[in-house]
């Protein structure tokens, strides 16, 4: 058997791939139907071919895979499997993805050859951006994220029928494109340095997220580089305060863990923001930006801006499960992490609230505008949802100790959450009227915290921390 | 404090992870002032019964006391007593080593400045480098140094050597051989690199699928395996020796080599004279040790 046909069978060895795959033929299906619904197409066609950016990902992360782990590839005859197993992925994807162009309406006899080589060839400059990508990138988890993306801004700008124009206007040119685009993919794929480059280095695989011990040498070998660049150290007085503060209290009182804690937290953030004035200058012109982008949305931009903190939060690592063992047990890891959520909460609500209010006065002056035939107007954001971070943090911070094993669930959970929480609060509104009473805002945060705090307690005192 | 009394006790503490069985009825009593060397494959639950006794982990079934306290309830008094090194590093990055030091020991009130120096010092650690950028050695070392300078009365060492060079790691031994100069600390330390541990351990406890296969003093151990080269004086060695417990045997050239369990020294003596035979004992390394017990 040869090396390649090996890393072929990892096409359907690897059960995880079904589910893609399913998830892929249904889209192919819409792209399919898409195609021949329509006797004058608008960009119908493009959607295979656009496609193959999602599977150049695929195609590029498998032999990644293997590629990151020390001396696969590196072997004698091994070398130019990469470059082997992408473009007969790529060849036969595309071309059957091509054929699809045959159903193209109004085609001339000449055109029945020359526009699926055109699609072919155009598929595979997607096919080698999509390539490229997985290359540049030390996680697969993008493959998920960047598909809206893709869509989205393809659709805004039109670009599928432009695409799908020159494919069937230009032939020629979109296939010199094409074959350039795969001349230097075929260069850059069979270079000597290759696999010697990506091998060893920290990589997240398809279904490595599910791994918990990947994941944490992972993010250990991404930190290292990452404090490495930094060059910025937390500042003395940000240390004495808060080393001061826990000194003050008692050897054995909560207090001293309850600082220590906060330290961890926030301690490097704080002098980030005090030391470089330049930092407080671009996080001033990012936060315009968001509060431009999401006034212009309309009215569910200020939902968004509120329930962003709860993401945010998600990816935080919460104290309770520290196993770099400090003085202080499970009772003073209860306390801790109840006051940092607390904190987090009230410190993420009033940002978020202040960017609101920044909306307040912009709404006067800010003018609306046409793109594409649409026209947007600037909204001023509902500062009276202030309560959502207060809400969203300690529920996602539940849930965050619940999947603590299994980190991808968290954002899994998260998000259908939400989207409940939001049909919810649509329900609420129009059941109760707005604007929402405050007796009902408290009840709803109240509600929230005494669930964190009995899964936290649950985890605190009845389950493994570590 | 009596050296008599545990300060570990564990009775058949049970904890399952899924489907497998990550400790199986474990019954472990931890005696003051003793080098515990915990050994065990990878899985064997080493690193699982050692995060029971700081209490990082809840049994399933059974009990675990360390210090007088259910391991579950431990809190700042007991901690303040142990110290803990594990195999994962997991420090806080963004610190310099010297944040990191002054940090964590503001936690402790018998925090002693002049052997975190020292160790700073013997361990060659740079204290203005993040701790982010350090490399993995020089992470275990900061480790140990964070878990010994409060002088605790335990210190738990999970795979503490695994990630030192093969100096860093002599050096580290000759901190250890320091460190259990101070009477009544007790230090349970589990390795994979036997022939590190056995220079400085007292007691033995192996560990198999979750089980303990053996649990008593290293001397003791010693002397139940033994390796016995008979040599024939006269004529040939016969083709059945009448030797009992044997492990392995390896014969040529009128010479075997017996690997002997529950060794019996006099009684070998006795058996290989009246065969006309020269023997000579000798004891087995940790490792040879362990390979007979565990297989």
């Amino acid at each position: 058997m040869s090396i390649l046909t090996v890393n072929l069978k990892h096409l359907y060895q690897r059960r995880g791939l079904w589910l893609v795959y399913v998830f892929l033929g249904f889209i192919i299906f819409l792209c399919i139907a898409a195609a021949l619904d329509h006797a004058v197409p608008k960009g119908q066609f493009m959607g295979f071919v656009l496609l193959s950016f999602m599977i150049g990902l695929l195609a590029g992360v498998l032999p990644l895979e293997v590629v990151t782990k020390p001396f696969s590839y590196c072997l004698p005859g091994h070398r130019k499997t990469v470059r082997q197993f992408i473009f007969l992925v790529g060849t036969a994807v595309n071309f059957l993805g091509s054929l699809l162009f045959l159903m193209y309406p109004g085609l001339r006899f000449w055109q029945l050859a020359l526009v699926p080589c055109s699609a072919l060839f155009a598929g595979l400059i997607f096919y080698w951006l999509g390539i490229g990508y997985a290359f540049a990138i030390r996680t697969s988890g993008a493959f998920v994220g960047f598909l809206p993306l893709v869509i989205v801004a393809g659709g805004f700008f039109d670009f599928h029928v432009i695409m799908e124009r020159a494919i069937v206007e230009n032939p020629a040119g979109v296939i010199l494109a094409g074959v350039l685009a795969s001349a230097v993919a075929w260069f850059l794929l069979g270079a000597e340095g290759l696999a010697r480059r990506y091998c060893a280095v920290p990589w997240i695989g398809f279904f490595d997220v599910w791994n918990r011990d990947k994941m944490q040498k992972y993010h250990q070998a991404k930190a290292a580089i990452k404090w490495e660049k930094l060059k910025k150290h937390t500042s003395p007085s940000v240390e004495r305060f808060f080393l001061g503060h826990m000194e003050r209290c008692h050897h054995n009182s909560q207090g001293r863990y309850i600082w220590g804690g906060l330290y961890t937290a926030f301690g490097l953030a704080i002098p980030q923001w005090k030391q470089n004035l330049s930092n407080v200058f671009w996080a001033l012109i990012a936060a315009c930006l968001l509060v431009c982008f999401l006034s212009y949305m309309g009215p569910a931009g200020s939902p968004i801006l509120f329930i962003m903190p709860g993401f945010m939060v998600a990816q935080m690592r919460l104290p309770v499960h520290a196993s770099m063992l400090i003085s202080g047990g499970r009772r003073e890891r209860f306390i801790t992490t109840i006051t940092l959520v607390a904190t987090t909460a009230v410190l993420a609500t009033i940002l978020v609230t202040i960017l609101a209010a920044f909306s307040l006065p912009l709404a006067a002056i800010v003018p609306e505008f046409t793109l594409r035939g649409a026209t947007f107007t600037f909204y001023a954001m509902n500062t009276r949802l202030f309560f959502i971070p207060l809400f969203m943090i300690p529920i996602v911070s539940a849930f965050q100790l619940l999947f603590f094993k299994r980190p991808s669930l968290i954002v899994l959970s998260i998000m259908p959450l939400f989207v409940l929480l939001y049909l919810a609060g649509i329900l609420w509104r129009r059941a109760l009227g707005w604007p929402i009473s405050p007796v009902h805002i408290a009840s709803v945060l109240v509600l929230s915290w005494l669930f964190f705090t009995a899964v936290l307690h649950y985890t605190c005192m009845r389950r493994c921390l570590v | 404090m009596n050296s008599q009394v545990p300060i570990v006790q564990m009775r058949k503490v049970c904890k399952r992870f899924g489907k497998i069985k990550a400790l199986d009825e474990v019954d472990l009593e931890i005696s003051c002032g003793r080098i515990i060397g915990l050994l065990g494959a990878n899985g064997a639950g080493k690193s699982t019964l050692l995060r029971h006794i700081i209490g990082l982990y809840l049994a399933d079934a059974g009990e675990c006391v360390t210090f007088g306290c259910e391991a579950g309830k431990l809190g700042p008094g007991e901690f303040a007593r142990m110290g803990y090194v594990h195999q994962e590093g997991e420090l806080l990055e963004w610190m310099t080593v010297k944040q990191l030091v002054r940090y964590v020991s503001t936690y402790y009130e018998n925090w002693n400045r002049e052997l975190e120096e020292k160790y700073i010092a013997d361990f060659e650690i740079s204290t203005d480098t993040r701790v982010g950028s350090l490399s993995p050695g020089q992470r275990q070392r900061l480790a140990i140094l964070l878990a010994i300078s409060f002088e605790p009365e335990l210190l738990i060492l999970d795979e503490p050597a695994a990630a030192l060079d093969p100096v860093a790691r002599a050096r580290f031994l000759d901190l250890l051989l320091q460190i259990i100069q101070t009477e009544n600390r007790t230090i349970i330390i589990s390795s994979h690199i036997l022939s590190d541990v056995e220079k400085v351990i007292d007691h033995t406890v192996i560990m198999k699928q979750g089980r303990i296969l053996l649990d008593c003093g290293f001397d003791e151990l010693r002397e139940r395996f033994c390796r016995v080269r008979i040599s024939a004086l006269g004529k040939e060695l016969p083709a059945e020796l009448p030797f009992e417990n044997v492990v392995q045997c390896q014969r040529s050239n009128g010479q075997a080599v017996l690997t002997v369990r529950d060794c019996q020294r006099e009684k070998l003596q006795e058996q290989a004279q009246s065969l006309d035979c020269w023997v000579e004992m000798e004891t087995l390394p940790l490792e040879e040790i362990y390979r007979i017990v565990v297989s």
